[in-house]
């Protein structure tokens, strides 16, 4: 019996992608399934503030004709109730059969999968931080510098920050900047000699975000719509390298197959999911698990049939609001709506944070409005004032500092328990301290009561529950992701990463995910090469 | 049960049929032309009595054909047909259940009042139940409540009859359920049961609801005799009398007053209020929510929301939350500047302070996706200058602290304030 395709890659967000890359091109016959469900509301189509002062159906994608926003108005993220985003997040749990404790667990059906909402943050990972995972720093540069040039990434520009993201090289010149924060950079320039000492540095943002026009993606045009969705397509997401890789031949793409269950019982292996079709078991040589960590993981686990629970890494995550006095009464110009300032900041015990600022004007101020200490009326009256003056921000702490946990359920679930290690409260309290005082000499005030620590899970940046080590034990991968226990099982998505510093993690994985694929498919090639 | 209806496409008989079906009740509809419902159908014309055999385990009949255009009656036929039904009805064991009216009178001034006043004689002998309905309204717009629709669409002002005629209302829901009782329930006596609203209201009233609540434009009344009515019908004709309906209304003007709170009682019926009975959907929950929908709105917005603005609020409510109002007094509706009052944030919420605080935030995020709420929130080509700003958020300050202080001095009076919201509860 031989198989159907030489691999099967399950799903098609960065990591499936960027490993079926290099397996297609090395001419082997691949087949990508994934939830493939796609955008139903129609985002704006000119600028945010425009359809904002004249589109009479903006409520269509500001609340959805179902009410949308309202159904999910106590969800921990103003991105989980956007119209235009349902198609990314919804059916994951019940689909993957994942429930959750004390986790906001997230998880994507959508084609180019959680992409398709992302904050388009990236960074490189130095040497040190590499230092857990079980491969030299230099064999996954080819592969971060593959994937940068393949996705179009922009920040490039000489500043404090150059190599903490470490991308340069490779990226276009920074979207421009809006007034606020190049104001707050301005400050920076001038009073750096105060705030290093605090650990704080400050530069523009690296963003998988096009500055200049790529084939048909359109560089950004400040129009604002970022969160509600980008009709130049200037935001990456892994549905545009889905688009190069069906132009392979020897590439199959299946839209709207959930994989239920691996099966390894024979020499191949195969899938076992369904789709409108029914359900169907399809084989391959090797399967590449790319489904999200907690997708991934329930298959791994099952496949195993491992019932001890694993440890799983989340960052920690911080929002928190900045006012600039002195900008108070600027108009509202439109704006990029993701990152365009990024800072590290140092912490206590080699602990460190990485945060962006934000411009406000995207967001909807009910949002704010909800969580201000004034009634609704006089609320808006002080926001509608104070908003265009005011800067948001994120800060995210390493991975390492969740106690969350998995374990595969005798019904075939997966049940995740989330947590923060104790000194997470302690941390986000210096950070904020430190971060307040940092802003102050930049002129920003952080706002008091704003900064506002989030549940485990509300990051959705979730890693390292299958990690690859150099001697890898059950439920951990080998050091090219392959499942310890079962042979032609990759795991190339979050769950592989062997550790999860501050930093984007994206375009890690997806570097990760194409060192796997290359690994593939030298094997494969060696593997010819000998029968011949 | 096994029901036979007569009449089943008239405006009471369409109405119980798609109601008594959806409780679970099989109907064999007895009629001259066949019902829209997929039931089983007899013909049945009051025109052309003869002998009917009532089909297998029939458990009640409702006898509602009846003629209603006075001249049209030819009162023998009409009770020959009423003998045969009754007859069959005996002969299957069947119960019988007559739809009679309130001027049914030996010495009704109509051939219609006097004609139901003679088969509810047959009915009563036979061990049947007789409903005498009070002035029957609301649903589909037809017989003599559509005609009193109608004119008053067309008509620029209504009539205020002197001397006022009393109607007692009965919403053709409410009376439906009491049909349905009376088949369903085996306790029930043979004798004529009343049903309408215990309190007689002036048939004046009565048009000003339809004017107000139905047609929703103000009709001045305009005072007219009723026997000048009776004399503009002697020399008008027949096709305009029709028209006018000036026969009905003549039968109006000397109804006896029923008492019909014993029989809704033994009927279990509560009938809704007449202002809510009137409004297209039967029931006023909608235009009470509208009402919320448009203070809560105004609140958040300062002006005036667009009524598509209100629809969707409505809309959420109905389909997120249980579609009820929170019932809010009357001064905040009329002036929801004060809801400031309820908004804020207790230490411990109650459930309706939970969901007063969802509904605001609803009126909140709806707004604000709205041309208006662009306006309103972002300011979008309004000059903001540093001072004003800084003003308009002093002031923001110091208004909310004006409604702080004000609800702590509305605080020992919130029980009055609130009496009838579901805050009180």
């Amino acid at each position: 019996m031989s198989a159907d395709f030489d691999a099967i890659v399950v799903g098609s967000g960065p990591a499936g992608v960027s490993a079926a890359f290099p397996l297609v091109q090395a001419g082997l016959k691949i087949l990508l399934v994934d939830g493939g469900r796609e955008m139903q509301v129609k985002p704006p189509s000119k600028p945010y503030l425009v359809s904002r002062a004249e589109d009479e159906n903006q409520w269509e994608w500001m609340v959805g004709r179902d009410y949308y926003s309202l159904r999910n108005i106590n969800t921990v993220s103003p991105k989980l109730r956007v119209p235009t985003l349902s198609y990314v997040f919804e059916g994951f749990e019940a689909a993957n059969r994942i429930n959750a404790h004390d986790f906001i667990a997230i998880g994507s059906l959508a084609r180019g999968g959680l992409s398709s909402a992302w904050g388009c943050g990236i960074a490189r990972l130095s040497p040190e931080e590499l230092n857990d995972f079980p491969f030299s720093p230099s064999e996954i540069l080819t592969s971060y510098e593959t994937v940068s040039r393949r996705i179009g990434l922009s920040g490039a520009l000489k500043d404090d920050l150059s190599e903490y993201f470490g991308i340069d090289e490779w990226a276009d010149p920074p979207i421009p900047i809006d007034d606020l924060r190049s104001r707050i950079l301005h400050r920076y320039e001038k009073r750096k000699a105060d705030v290093t000492p605090l650990g704080f540095k400050l530069g523009r943002s690296r963003i998988a975000v096009l500055s200049q026009d790529r084939a048909e993606r359109k560089a950004c045009d400040t129009s604002g719509n970022c969160m509600w969705g980008c009709h130049r397509r200037a935001l990456y997401t892994a549905a545009e390298d889905l688009e190069l890789l069906k132009k392979f031949s020897n590439f199959t793409y299946r839209s709207g197959f959930v994989v239920d269950e691996l099966d390894c019982a024979g020499a191949l292996r195969a899938v076992r999911g369904s789709d409108m079709s029914g359900n169907q078991t399809i084989s391959a040589s090797k399967i590449i698990l790319a489904a999200g960590t907690l997708a991934t993981t329930r298959l791994a686990l099952q496949a195993l049939n491992l019932n001890k629970p694993i440890s799983m890494h989340a960052c920690p995550i911080a929002a928190f609001m900045l006012w600039l006095p002195k900008a108070l009464g600027s108009a509202r110009p439109p704006a990029f709506g993701l990152g365009q300032l990024s800072f590290a900041l140092k912490l206590e015990h080699g602990v460190a944070g990485f945060g962006s600022l934000f411009n406000t004007t995207g967001i909807p101020s009910a949002e704010f409005v909800r969580h201000m200490p004034l009634s609704k009326r006089y609320g808006i009256d002080f926001l509608k004032a104070l908003l265009s003056s005011c800067v948001v921000g994120n800060l995210f702490l390493p991975g390492k500092l969740s106690t969350s946990m998995l374990s595969l359920r005798t019904d075939g679930s997966l049940h995740v328990e989330g947590g923060f290690r104790k000194e997470v409260p302690e941390l986000m309290h210096l950070a904020e301290q430190r971060l307040r005082k940092v802003f102050w000499k930049l002129g920003a005030v952080l706002l008091p009561m704003s900064f506002t620590v989030g549940k485990p899970g509300g990051d959705i940046h979730y890693t390292c529950s299958l990690p690859m080590r150099a001697r890898p034990d059950y439920g951990e991968t080998d050091a090219f992701g392959e499942l310890f226990g079962l042979d032609d099982i990759y795991v190339v998505d979050g769950a592989s990463l062997s550790d999860h510093s501050e930093k984007s993690h994206t375009l890690t994985i997806m570097a990760n995910a194409d060192r796997i694929g290359r690994k593939i498919s030298y094997d494969y090639k060696d593997a010819k090469c000998n029968i011949v | 049960m096994r029901l036979l209806v007569t009449g089943a496409t008239g405006y009471i008989g369409e109405r119980l049929v798609r109601h008594a079906l959806s409780q679970g009740h099989e109907i064999i509809a007895a009629s001259r032309r066949r019902p829209n419902e997929d039931i089983e159908w007899i013909p049945f014309d009051l025109s052309a009595a003869s002998e009917i055999i009532l089909p297998e385990g029939i458990d009640s009949v409702f006898h509602l054909a009846a003629t209603t255009i006075s001249h049209d009656i030819d009162p023998d036929i009409e009770m020959e047909a009423a003998k045969h039904l009754i007859k069959a009805a005996v002969q299957a064991n069947a119960k019988i259940i007559f739809i009679s009216s309130q001027t049914a009178r030996k010495d009704a001034p109509t051939v219609y009042g006097r004609t139901k006043w003679q088969i509810e004689k047959l009915v009563l002998a036979a061990a049947g139940l007789v409903v005498r309905p009070g002035q029957v309204y609301g649903g589909p717009e037809r017989a003599l409540f559509g005609e009193l629709l109608r004119s008053v669409r067309r008509l620029p002002v209504i009539p205020a009859f002197l001397p006022a005629p009393k109607v007692q209302p009965v919403h053709i829901d409410d009376l439906i359920v009491a049909l349905l009782h009376c088949a369903e329930s085996n306790s029930i006596p043979s004798s004529i049961l009343h049903i309408g609203a215990t309190q007689p209201v002036s048939f004046t009233k009565f048009l000003r609801t339809i004017s107000i609540v139905r047609v929703r434009g103000y009709r001045p009344p305009i005072p007219l005799p009723i026997a000048l009515v009776r004399f503009a019908g002697l020399i008008s004709g027949k096709r305009l009398r029709i028209t006018l309906g000036i026969d009905r209304l003549s039968s109006l003007s000397d109804l006896p007053t029923m008492q019909t709170d014993h029989d809704l009682q033994l009927l279990g019926v509560t009938l809704r209020p007449l202002s809510s009975g009137m409004t297209r959907s039967g029931n006023e929950r909608r235009r009470i929510l509208i009402r919320e929908g448009q203070a809560l709105l105004q609140y958040v917005l300062k002006v005036r929301p667009t009524p598509a603005l209100i629809r969707r609020y409505v809309r959420s409510i109905e389909l997120i939350r249980d579609g009820e109002s929170l019932n809010l007094p009357e001064f905040l509706l009329v002036a929801p500047m004060a809801i400031a009052l309820l908004d804020h944030t207790p230490a411990q919420s109650t459930s309706y302070e939970e969901e007063f605080t969802w509904r605001l935030n609803t009126a909140v995020v709806l707004a604000e996706a709205s041309v208006q709420g662009a306006k309103r929130f972002l300011g979008i080509g309004e000059y903001n200058g540093f001072v004003i700003c800084l003003g308009r958020m002093t002031r923001a300050v110091i208004l909310e602290l004006c409604w702080r202080i004000l609800r702590l001095i509305a605080c020992p009076f919130w029980g009055i304030l609130f009496r009838n919201s579901r805050l009180s509860k």
